[in-house]
């Protein structure tokens, strides 16, 4: 009897010590959880089985764990507000259980749900509120710089965890089995420790961070790893499946005894200790956890995009770094003459270039301009419209003008089928200035006009043999049309029509007749290139 | 035209970009629809004036796709007296091989006849070469032989000239024999060699440059 009022009165006072704190969190915005946290807390505390709670408190249990496997509702114990030591407190309260003095992490969560690891300096944090966390993850998203207007949350935890859990949950269900609260509280599922950890940091970090937790390209991301040095066990079961561990996540016991929950672990030997209790005793495969997990905060944002097509105004730039033996080749490229004016408007860690297709270091790419999508890793601002239209003009208005871009734009993952689309069907058409050994003639003009969709046999090029497969490919010239030169009987330019992935310089000057039909051949002489240029590469979509 | 080196050509012609190219993004923002093929047939005419060349930069003869991409080398008498023959080397290393103009099989009267590859141990024009690494590649040394030359009255045997893999033979050959004669050092070749780059060093010592090989058969 005096029991009671005891701790009726001891909680009351409780109340009024969280009443006032109560008062803090109410001028924390943006939670608007149930008016009287603290009350909904004591309420679920109280219609608690204590012997059992009392029982996962002593096999070190945390007081977050607790009241997760027996399934409270998380609003209620994930609240902002309750700090470690007083969820603690009031769970030892209510069922009369002490802890042991020294503080343990817990043996399923291994110290993720009591905020506690080690970080990246190996100091061991232990943070009394998810509050605190969400700090420290605000904290370094102002410091990257990042500009969001939203966030994904992500959480990935040791293994296990998981394993750690399933087994007690078994002992569990197996030793209170014929009680009345297991059907309602034990055989639905509990709600698991990333989904706890991830409800408790998400509100504060929305108000830290002032936007809504979302589908977002913008990742946040608590990677939990755990090492070595578990305590020593005391007991093991015989009954556990032994099975070792490789060493790559750090999920390796020191010990060769040591064993790790798989499904067979149901069987608790009742032999040795039912004498002693009447019934099996409660276990977790690990006891006296002493270390707890390593964690990393990430935050990052996964790869933007920017499209567009760009124009090769010169003769001496590649389109991608080239570099031989320490050497470039062409004073520039074009990868980074637009790399490195979008990057830092981007604010990214890196960039990646893909085009479609590629012209030689001495054509030209001119007309419509060739495809491409530029992939930025990690960038912390997205770049608005004007931004990117500001980015084209720059890149247009550069002194040396050996690159254009046009139709510049920020665009989804959506970008990589844009480009891959009709690949194969894709047309490009070409100027070439040809020279030949005798002076042109009206016929000659006339017979090139007249072969359309004529079919050519290429062996694999000699300047390409050295790093291709010998063989031999069939492609298509759609059209043709030469294009006299004012003042010039053996020189003219030849436009023309192609499949992609047709060699065109082999095309006018046949090399060594490993080109069939070629332009030598065709007009019955000797045909020179002398420079080349693409004019258009036929895609609709970009 | 250059595969690899910079295009000498390239200061031939004028490079420069339109300066309007801004000019007309902004004509293509004030006017309306209809002008939209207007602009279309400006922006042909400003390629169009890229694509021109000045034709009093351009050389009368300009160098072959040959002259200008391989190094030219000769072996002169290999292995016999008249044995004249060619090897272009690309910048990639691949070696093509061929007969020298001054070859004793083209002084035979009558004429070139029959181009035979199947000498020594197997016909070289049965070899299929595959992959990136040719890896089935025959490994032939200088003097293993590619074909046999005839003509009316002789034979005459073409080596390689170069220690390497064979990457393929001219089959062409087989039933166009005269392409020795139209044009021995283009669609006449006789077969592609990859040698390795210290097999290459080797060789190269005993080959003669275009100049030397002028010189030595008094050509002009």
């Amino acid at each position: 009897m005096s029991n009671e009022v005891e701790s009726a009165q001891v909680s009351d006072a409780m109340e009024v010590a969280q009443l006032s704190s109560l008062a803090a969190v109410d001028s924390h915005a943006g939670s608007c959880e149930a008016e009287m946290p603290s009350r909904l807390l004591n309420d679920a505390v109280r219609s608690l089985p204590y012997h059992v709670v009392k029982d996962l408190l002593s096999i070190g249990v945390c007081s977050r764990c607790v009241l997760r496997i027996l399934g409270t509702e998380d609003h209620i114990y994930c609240h902002s507000s309750f700090s470690q030591s007083m969820l603690c407190s009031v769970l030892e309260e209510v069922t009369g259980f002490k802890s042991e003095c020294d503080f343990q992490f817990c043996s399923v969560c291994l110290g993720v749900l009591q905020l506690s690891y080690r970080d990246d300096k190996e100091t061991l944090v232990k943070m009394e509120s998810p509050n605190d966390m969400a700090l420290v993850i605000a904290e370094l998203v102002k410091k990257e710089g990042h500009q969001i207007d939203g966030f994904s949350l992500e959480v990935s935890i040791p293994q296990f965890i998981l394993e750690n859990e399933s087994s007690l949950l078994s002992g569990m269900k197996k030793r209170y089995e014929s009680e009345p609260w297991l059907q309602e509280r034990l055989l639905s599922k509990c709600v698991s420790v990333k989904d706890v950890l991830k409800f408790a940091i998400t509100k504060p970090l929305e108000t830290l961070l002032d936007t809504k937790a979302s589908a977002s390209s913008f990742r946040i991301r608590l990677a939990y790893t755990h090492k070595m040095a578990f305590g020593n066990s005391v007991e093991r079961n015989q009954g556990f499946k032994r099975r070792k561990i490789g060493t790559e996540n750090g999920l390796q016991n020191v010990n060769d005894e040591s064993v790790v929950a798989n499904k067979d672990c149901s069987d608790y030997p009742t032999n040795e200790t039912i004498a002693v209790t009447g019934r099996s005793s409660l276990k977790v495969p690990i006891d006296k956890v002493s270390e707890p997990c390593h964690l990393v905060y990430l935050c990052y944002r996964t790869h933007i995009y920017l499209c567009g097509r760009y124009l090769k105004y010169s003769r001496n730039v590649s389109q991608t770094r080239w570099i031989i033996d320490e050497e470039r080749m062409g004073e520039a490229s074009v990868e980074e003459i637009i790399g490195s004016n979008i990057l830092p408007m981007c604010r990214g860690d890196n960039y990646k270039f893909h085009a479609a297709g590629r012209e030689d270091i001495d054509v030209r790419m001119l007309g419509s301009g060739r495809p491409f999508l530029l992939e930025i890793q990690n960038a912390r601002q997205v770049p608005s419209e004007e931004t990117v239209k500001e980015i084209e003009s720059k890149i247009n208005g550069l002194e040396n003008k050996l690159v254009g871009v046009k139709n510049l734009q920020v665009v989804g993952s959506q970008g990589w089928t844009l480009m891959r689309e009709g690949e194969a069907e894709k047309q490009k058409q070409y100027c070439a200035l040809v020279w030949i050994s005798r002076p042109l003639e009206d016929e000659d003009v006339c017979s090139i006009s007249l072969l359309n969709d004529m079919q050519i046999l290429q062996k694999t090029p000699i300047r390409v043999l050295h790093r291709r497969s010998p063989l031999e490919r069939k492609k298509i010239i759609y059209w043709m049309k030469i294009e006299r030169i004012a003042e010039s009987s053996q020189y003219f330019l030849l436009h023309l029509c192609t499949q992609a992935g047709t060699y065109i310089k082999e095309f006018v000057h046949g090399d060594f007749g490993r080109t069939q039909p070629s332009i030598g051949s065709i007009l019955g002489c000797r045909a020179e290139i002398l420079q080349l240029d693409v004019t258009d590469v036929k895609m609709d979509s970009f | 035209m250059s595969d690899v080196r910079v295009d000498h050509t390239q200061k031939l012609e004028e490079t420069a970009v339109p300066n309007n190219l801004e000019q007309q993004d902004k004509q293509d923002e004030e006017q309306p629809q209809q002008s939209v093929q207007e602009n279309a047939e400006y922006e042909d005419e400003e390629l169009h004036k890229l694509l021109v060349p000045d034709i009093t930069q351009l050389p009368l003869i300009p160098p072959s796709a040959v002259e200008f991409n391989f190094a030219s080398y000769f072996a002169p008498d290999f292995m016999k007296p008249g044995n004249d023959q060619y090897v272009y080397r690309h910048a990639n290393g691949l070696c093509v091989v061929g007969l020298a103009s001054t070859h004793l099989a083209f002084k035979d009267k009558g004429g070139i006849t029959a181009v035979d590859f199947n000498v020594g141990k197997s016909d070289r024009s049965g070899m299929k070469v595959t992959g990136k690494r040719k890896k089935n590649a025959q490994h032939f040394e200088s003097n293993t032989a590619l074909c046999k030359v005839c003509t009316n009255g002789d034979s005459y045997i073409v080596r390689c000239c170069v220690k390497g893999s064979l990457l393929e033979v001219n089959e062409r050959l087989i039933k166009q024999p005269e392409l020795l004669h139209s044009s021995a050092d283009r669609e006449g070749y006789i077969a592609i060699i990859m040698p390795k780059p210290a097999d290459w060093l080797k060789v190269k010592a005993s080959l003669l440059s275009l100049e030397e090989f002028k010189k030595l058969r008094a050509l002009c």
